[in-house]
C-alpha cells in the first residue's frame, strides 16, 4: 500500500470523525434548545394558573374583608397587566408587581380570622401557595437548562458549530425586585 | 451541571455493584465445585449458572412485581388530587423542580410512625409512599424537603440500582443457606467418604473454601450492599437541598422523624433501605451494617450548608462534617456544579411544638378522609366521623343532640373551585361577580340572625354551617360551585 493511499484513509477518518462530531453537537443544541422551549412552556403554564387562581380568590376574600377595596384593585389590576404582557422581559416585570401585590394581601388576610377559617379559602391559599412555589421551581429548573445551553453556545469548540447554525444566548428568566417580595413579618400575638 | 454529577455517582454503584455480582458468581462456583466429587470445573460452571439463574429470576420479580408487593404489604392507598391536595402539590412542585417527564403515584401508608419510601424502575415509572405519621408531623416545607429526597432517589434511579443489589444480596443469602444445610444433613457421609479417598486433599480444601465463602458471604454482601445504600442516601440528601433550596426543610423533617416513638410495624425487612430513615434498627451509627447513614450526620451536614444550596455547598458540609477526604462527588464534575441560593422558608405558620398526640390524631383523619369517611363539626365542638358505610341520611350530634344532615364524600371540592376559577377568568382580565353568578346554580338562603345556622346543598347535598358572626352575603359550594346567596 502507498503512503498516499495510507494519508488518504487517515484525512478520511478524520474527517469523518469531524462530521460526526459536528452532527453530535448540533443535535445536543436542538435537544437543550427544545428543553429550555419545554421548561418555559411550564412556566407559562404555571402563571396562567396563577392567573386563574386569583380572581376566585379576591372573590372569596370580598365577603369578609369589607375595607380593603385598595388592596383588590392593586391585586386585580397587577394581574390584568401581567396577563397583558407578552415578551420575557415584560412578563418577569409584571409578574414581580404580581408577587408584591399578592404577598401584600395575603398579609392583610392575617387580620381577617374568620376568613382564614373558611374551607375555601384555605384550599385556595394551598393552591396559591402552590402555584407561586411551581413558578419558582420551574424558574430554577429553566435557568438551568438556559444556563447549560449557554455554555455550550459560549465554549470552545462547540461555540463555532453554534456560530455556524446561528445558535445564540437564551434569556434567563428572573422575577424583578426579589429583594422586596420578602413580606413584612406580622405579628399580632404578643 | 447536575446530570453530570448522577453520571459520577453511577460509576460507583455500577462498581459495587459489579463486584457484588461477580462475588455472586465465584461464590456459586466454588460451591458447584464442592459437589463434584472429580473438582470437575464443569461442576463449578454448573453451580455460576444456577447461581445466575436464581439471581436472575429474583430481579425479574422484583422488577415487575415487587412494587405491588411491597405496596400491598404495607396497606399502601394511592391518593390523588382530590383527596389530598397538598401532598400532591408538593409532589408536583418537586416534579416541575427535578423536570421529571411524568408525575410519580402517590401512596399513603396507614401507620403513625413518619416515614417514606420511593419505588420505581425509572422517573417515567415511579411512585412515591409516604406514611399518614409524616404528614401529620410535618409543616409543608418539611414535607416538601421529604419528598425532594424521595424525588432525589427517582431521578438517581436509586430504586432501579438498590433492586439489583437487594437481589445479589438474596440469591447469595439464599444460596450460602442452601449450602450450609446441605452440607449439615445431606452431604454428611459423601464427604466422610471422599475424604478417606485418594484426591481427598484438594477436595476437602475446596469445601472449606466454599463453607468459609458461604458463612463469610452473606456478612460481605451486607456490607457492600449497604454501602450503596448509604451513599445514595446522601446524595438523595444533597438532591434534596438543591431541588428545594431550603436544606432546613428536611433537616428539621429528619429531626421530626427522629424524635418519633414509634417504629414503623408494616415494612419488609428487605425493603428498609428504600425507607427514608431505617424503619428498623436506627441507631447503628457509622456501623458498615447500617442501610442508613448516622441521622444525627445527615441532619448536621444540612445545617452546615450555610452557603447555599448547591451540590458544591452540600458536600463541603458532607466532608466537614464526616472528616473524610473521600469527597461523595468527584471534584471534576463539581466545578460544573453551579452554586444556588437558599430561598426563604414558606410563609406557613409552624407549629414548632412536636406534640405527639395530636400527631396520632392528625394522622387517623388523613386516613379516615383518604378512606371516604364524612366528617361533620358540630357546633358544641365535637368533630363527627363518619365510615363511609354509614347510610342514613342524618344524624344526631352524639354529645349535643343537634341533627346534622350526612354530607356526601367531599372528593371533587378542588376540581370544583379549579372549574370555577377558570369560568372565572375566561370572561374578562377583572373578577366580575357576575361571571361567578353564571358558573353554577344559585340558592338563597334566609339568615336567622343570632344563631349558628345550618343548610344543605339543593344541587350535591353538602352541609354548611355558619357562624352567627358571619356576614357575608355569596358564599360558594366547595362540591358543585353552586353559589349561596345570604339574604338578611
Amino acid at each position: 500500500m502507498s503512503t498516499g493511499i495510507i494519508v488518504l484513509i487517515i484525512i478520511g477518518v478524520f474527517l469523518l470523525a469531524l462530521i460526526l462530531y459536528v452532527i453530535g453537537v448540533f443535535n445536543s443544541l436542538v435537544g437543550l434548545k427544545n428543553l429550555i422551549r419545554n421548561a418555559w412552556a411550564q412556566i407559562e403554564v404555571q402563571l396562567k394558573r396563577r392567573h386563574d387562581l386569583i380572581p376566585n380568590l379576591v372573590e372569596t376574600a370580598k365577603g369578609y374583608m369589607t375595607h380593603e377595596r385598595g388592596t383588590f384593585e392593586a391585586v386585580t389590576k397587577a394581574r390584568a397587566q401581567a396577563t397583558g404582557a407578552h415578551t420575557v422581559n415584560d412578563i418577569s416585570k409584571a409578574e414581580g408587581r404580581l408577587s408584591e401585590a399578592l404577598s401584600q394581601f395575603m398579609v392583610i388576610v392575617e387580620n381577617y380570622p374568620e376568613l382564614k377559617a373558611n374551607q375555601n379559602f384555605l384550599s385556595l391559599q394551598e393552591e396559591l401557595t402552590s402555584t407561586e412555589n411551581r413558578i419558582a421551581f420551574a424558574r430554577q429548573a429553566y435557568n438551568d437548562q438556559v444556563l447549560f445551553f449557554n455554555n455550550k453556545v459560549q465554549m470552545f469548540p462547540s461555540n463555532i458549530i453554534a456560530g455556524m447554525f446561528n445558535y445564540t444566548l437564551a434569556e434567563s428568566f428572573e422575577l424583578e425586585d426579589q429583594k422586596e417580595r420578602v413580606a413584612p413579618k406580622v405579628s399580632f400575638n404578643q | 451541571m447536575f446530570w453530570t454529577i448522577i453520571a459520577a455517582n453511577r460509576r460507583k454503584t455500577y462498581m459495587l455493584i459489579t463486584l457484588m455480582g461477580f462475588f455472586l458468581m465465584l461464590l456459586g462456583y466454588v460451591i458447584g465445585l464442592s459437589f463434584s466429587p472429580t473438582n470437575d470445573p464443569y461442576a463449578g460452571l454448573a453451580g455460576l449458572g444456577i447461581a445466575f439463574t436464581v439471581w436472575f429470576v429474583m430481579l425479574l420479580f422484583s422488577l415487575y412485581g415487587s412494587e405491588k408487593m411491597i405496596l400491598g404489604i404495607s396497606g399502601a392507598r394511592e391518593v390523588d388530587k382530590q383527596t389530598y391536595p397538598q401532598l400532591y402539590n408538593i409532589v408536583q412542585e418537586m416534579k416541575i423542580a427535578s423536570s421529571m417527564p411524568v408525575m410519580p403515584r402517590i401512596y399513603v401508608v396507614n401507620d403513625p410512625s413518619p416515614n417514606a419510601f420511593a419505588l420505581g424502575k425509572s422517573p417515567l415509572d415511579s411512585s412515591i409512599c409516604v406514611t399518614a405519621g409524616l404528614i401529620a408531623a410535618c409543616s409543608r416545607d418539611e414535607l416538601q424537603g421529604v419528598i425532594a429526597h424521595e424525588i432525589g432517589h427517582i431521578i438517581n434511579r436509586d430504586s432501579m440500582y438498590m433492586i439489583i443489589a437487594a437481589t445479589m444480596l438474596g440469591s447469595v443469602l439464599l444460596i450460602s443457606d442452601l449450602f450450609v444445610r446441605s452440607l449439615w444433613f445431606g452431604r454428611g457421609s459423601r464427604f466422610g467418604s471422599r475424604s478417606r479417598g485418594a484426591g481427598g486433599g484438594a477436595g476437602a480444601a475446596i469445601v472449606v473454601l466454599s463453607l468459609l465463602l458461604a458463612i463469610f458471604g452473606p456478612i460481605l454482601a451486607r456490607v457492600l450492599y449497604f454501602s450503596i445504600s448509604r451513599k445514595r442516601e446522601y446524595l438523595a440528601d444533597a438532591t434534596s437541598a438543591r431541588l428545594t433550596r431550603y436544606p432546613e426543610g428536611l433537616a428539621s423533617a429528619l429531626e421530626k422523624i427522629r424524635g418519633a416513638p414509634d417504629r414503623l410495624s408494616s415494612a419488609p425487612s428487605m425493603t428498609a433501605p428504600f425507607y427514608i430513615v431505617n424503619p428498623y434498627k436506627q441507631h447503628l451509627g457509622g456501623s458498615p451494617f447500617a442501610t442508613h447513614p448516622p441521622l444525627e450526620d445527615r441532619i448536621r451536614i444540612l445545617r452546615g450548608m450555610s452557603a447555599g444550596a448547591g451540590y458544591i455547598d452540600y458536600v463541603k458540609s458532607y466532608v466537614g462534617v464526616t472528616k473524610t477526604h473521600k469527597p461523595l462527588i468527584p471534584g471534576s464534575d463539581l466545578k460544573k456544579a453551579d452554586h444556588a441560593e437558599i430561598r426563604r422558608p414558606s410563609n406557613e405558620p409552624v407549629d414548632k411544638q412536636d406534640d405527639h398526640a395530636q400527631n396520632l390524631k392528625k394522622a387517623g383523619d388523613i386516613m379516615r378522609a383518604i378512606n371516604d369517611y364524612a366528617f361533620i363539626a358540630c357546633a358544641c365542638g365535637l368533630k363527627i366521623k363518619l365510615p363511609p358505610e354509614f347510610k342514613k341520611d342524618s344524624l344526631a350530634c352524639p354529645r349535643c343532640g343537634r341533627a346534622h344532615k350526612v354530607p356526601r364524600p367531599d372528593r371533587n371540592m378542588m376540581a370544583g373551585i379549579l372549574a370555577t376559577a377558570t369560568a372565572l377568568s375566561a370572561n374578562d382580565t377583572t373578577a366580575k361577580p357576575q361571571a361567578a353568578k353564571d358558573a353554577g346554580n344559585v340558592q338563597v338562603i334566609k339568615r336567622q340572625p343570632g344563631q349558628w345556622q345550618q343548610f344543605a346543598c339543593d344541587n350535591c347535598g353538602h352541609t354548611y354551617e355558619i357562624s352567627p358572626r358571619f356576614k357575608g352575603n355569596i358564599m360558594r359550594c366547595h362540591s358543585c360551585s353552586t353559589t349561596f346567596r345570604i339574604e338578611d
